[in-house]
């Protein structure tokens, strides 16, 4: 297991998926905010982020996920999350996450549904 | 809602905000539309309002031109970027260029309103603060159920180390941590997360004993190689009622600013885990203990099979003579062994041979015994060229310090001369019908003891009414609560005063005689006894 996240990004029609490996914590919500932020820049209004490869995230990594989200609000974008252990998924539900950024379980579901 | 326009040139932004207010704009428009208001008043290019958190000046809203996302520390910064600066409680109003405002925040209205904006946008952050902490809180409680719930659901050590592991570090929010087994006195890594940690610490580490018994400690406290390059370090024993079973310890407790020192709550929390994993380490040892009981009563299950196997289902019936034969094993599978059997030339032979050790072990080498001792009279007769070439091949396919004595008799039954061969065995007894006793010697060590052993063949002739006894030190040794030995003169006395009766009550005499004699102690060895008398 290893602290650090790689993070690499798929960017499709109408749509950008952020892939991450590694541990989410300040560090790692870093990366993933300057990857949004990017792909903002570059006219993207709706990501995923696919956790497949995230089994660790801390109270510092959530707090910037939920910075992202309250930016894709305020653009009127679309953020979703995919892929989650259940461990992370609890977490994301308990802390509001869930409430903002819909989850899905599988990449292929939350294309389809936040494409549509 | 009434509201007067003001009269001038942001008149229309009086009515645009009237507008959105009437229209149920976000806050977040409002906020702007106001300091857009306030910029054009003032003559401003750009405005912008700042939360401070966590050590910075984070912007909230800005308009006109670009103006920082996050500015460091405080106002004097804001300076220095060159920017005008009004100070709020909890926040700034920043602005270009930096004599953009003149009047005394008092004295202008929009001024003031800005400032209640900042005021409660500073009070929802704060809520939002709280709020998270509140639910943090809730996902420790949930990790500390979760854990719990899996400690006593799964014996799967590795699965559990690493979860709790894993929820010890996200939950302290440390960048690294390790799990140590404290194993033969001294601490094994079993997990890490995050860099390098050291692989082992003497279970007595002065340093390390320190370190866990302290409060919580900078780096500079702990073991150097506990988790090398870590800056902070927290660790907790990992502890049962009958002492320490491991540790826990975790690196670097992050913020947004960077690594720090953990809290006296991240103590308590990181102690909660260390006691599900002392839980689940304890649950563990006790579940392979039950397992390695299981296997050992598997294979004295089968130990104990393949000596039914090799032991003789009855006694040969020979004319003119009783034999018999009886064993009890001290354990489920014991070292004694014996045999009683015809040969195709009417020849009768007697066995009674003692393996060191007990358990499969020795049953294995009773069962090389059985087999060879069979071929080997087959290939070349009772003469002590057998014996020997037994003694070597017992020799060969045991371990060290393994060897078996034995007593091994063949019976002529038309002219009752028995021949014996004694391998270090207890002397066998002849009881002659008139009263007088023989021993049957040793004519040699224990089959497998020596390289190169030599044995002798002797004979001894039975007349009617002679008892001929071959015995395991099972019988003779067996001892009385004072320690004193049941005894070779004993059982001689025993042999007379039963001599008349049928060998089998004869047997439950002597057992019975020993049993007494040890008073209710357990059996410490294998007990064997065979008998035959020239009726």
């Amino acid at each position: 297991m290893t602290e650090s996240l790689n993070i690499t990004v798929d960017r499709r029609e109408g749509l950008a998926v952020i892939y991450t490996e590694g541990y989410i914590n300040n560090q790692g919500g870093e990366e993933i905010a300057k990857a949004a932020y990017k792909l903002l820049d570059e006219g993207y209004k709706v990501l995923l982020l696919n956790l497949a490869g995230t089994k660790i995230v801390n109270s510092i990594g959530i707090s910037i996920l939920i910075e992202i989200i309250e930016k894709m609000i305020e653009i009127d974008g679309k953020l979703g999350f995919c892929c989650l252990t259940p461990t992370i998924e609890k977490t994301f539900h308990i802390m509001g996450l869930a409430q903002y950024a819909p989850i899905f379980p599988d990449e292929a579901t939350a294309v389809a549904q936040m494409r549509s | 809602m009434e509201v007067t326009p003001r009269a001038g040139t942001v008149t229309p932004a009086w009515d645009e905000l009237v507008t959105l207010a009437r229209d149920e704009a976000s806050e977040r428009q409002m906020l702007e539309r106001l300091l857009d208001l306030w910029r054009r008043e003032h003559g401003a290019d750009s405005a912008g309002l700042y939360l401070e958190r966590a050590g910075a000046l984070q912007q909230e809203v800005a308009v006109g031109l670009h103006l920082p996302a996050a500015i460091a520390e405080t106002a004097d910064g804001a300076l220095s970027h060159g920017l005008g600066s009004l100070t709020f409680p909890g926040g700034h109003l920043l602005f270009t260029p930096p004599g953009a405002f003149a009047a005394t925040p008092t004295s202008d209205p929009v001024t003031l309103l800005l400032a209640a904006a900042l005021r409660s946008s500073r009070l929802k952050q704060d809520l939002k603060e709280q709020q998270f902490q509140v639910n943090y809180r809730v996902v420790e409680l949930e990790a500390l159920y979760d854990v719990g719930l899996a400690v006593a659901s799964t014996l799967d050590l590795d699965r559990l180390s690493e979860e709790i592991l894993m929820r010890a570090v996200s939950l302290l929010d440390a960048r690294r941590g390790a799990l140590y087994i404290l194993e033969d006195g001294r601490y094994r890594l079993d997990r890490i997360f995050g860099g390098e940690a050291a692989p082992w610490f003497a279970g007595e580490d002065p340093g390390l004993r320190r370190f866990l018994a302290g409060s919580l400690t900078g780096g500079g406290e702990a073991p150097a190689h506990l988790l090398p390059g870590a800056r902070y370090l927290l660790g907790v024993p990992i502890e049962v009622e009958s002492g320490p079973r491991g540790l826990i310890a975790v690196g670097d407790k992050e913020s947004r600013r960077g690594v720090g020192p953990f809290l006296t709550s991240d103590r308590r929390t990181l102690s909660l885990f260390a006691n599900q994993a002392a839980l689940a380490l304890e649950n563990a040892r006790l579940h392979l203990q039950a397992l390695e009981k299981e296997r050992l009563e598997r294979e004295m299950h089968l130990a104990a099979e393949i000596q039914r196997q090799i032991l003789p289902k009855g006694a040969p019936v020979v004319p003119g003579y009783e034999l018999i034969g009886w064993y009890r094993p001290a354990r489920q599978v014991g070292g004694d062994y014996y045999d009683l059997f015809r040969r195709d030339d009417g020849q009768v032979g007697l066995v009674v041979g003692d393996v060191t050790g007990k358990g499969m072990p020795a049953a294995l080498m009773v069962s090389t015994l059985h087999s060879a001792l069979r071929l080997l009279l087959d290939q070349t007769g009772f003469v002590p060229a057998m014996l020997e070439r037994l003694s070597r091949h017992i020799g060969e396919s045991s371990a060290a310090n393994k060897f078996i004595t034995m007593l091994v008799a063949e019976l002529s039954p038309a002219s009752g001369v028995l021949h014996y061969m004694n391998a270090g065995h207890n002397p066998g007894i002849l009881l002659h019908a008139g009263g007088g006793v023989e021993e049957l010697k040793p004519g040699g060590v224990p089959l497998g003891l020596i390289p190169g052993a030599r044995y002798q063949s002797s004979a001894v002739t039975l007349g009617r009414g002679d008892l001929v006894c071959i015995y395991s030190d099972g019988i003779t040794e067996a001892a009385a609560p004072d320690e004193e030995e049941f005894g070779m003169e004993r059982l001689i006395g025993i042999l007379r005063a039963e001599r008349e009766r049928p060998l089998s009550a004869v047997i439950e005499a002597i057992t019975s005689a020993v049993g007494d004699f040890s008073q209710g102690l357990p059996q410490g060895d294998d007990q064997t006894l065979v008998l035959l008398r020239r009726l």
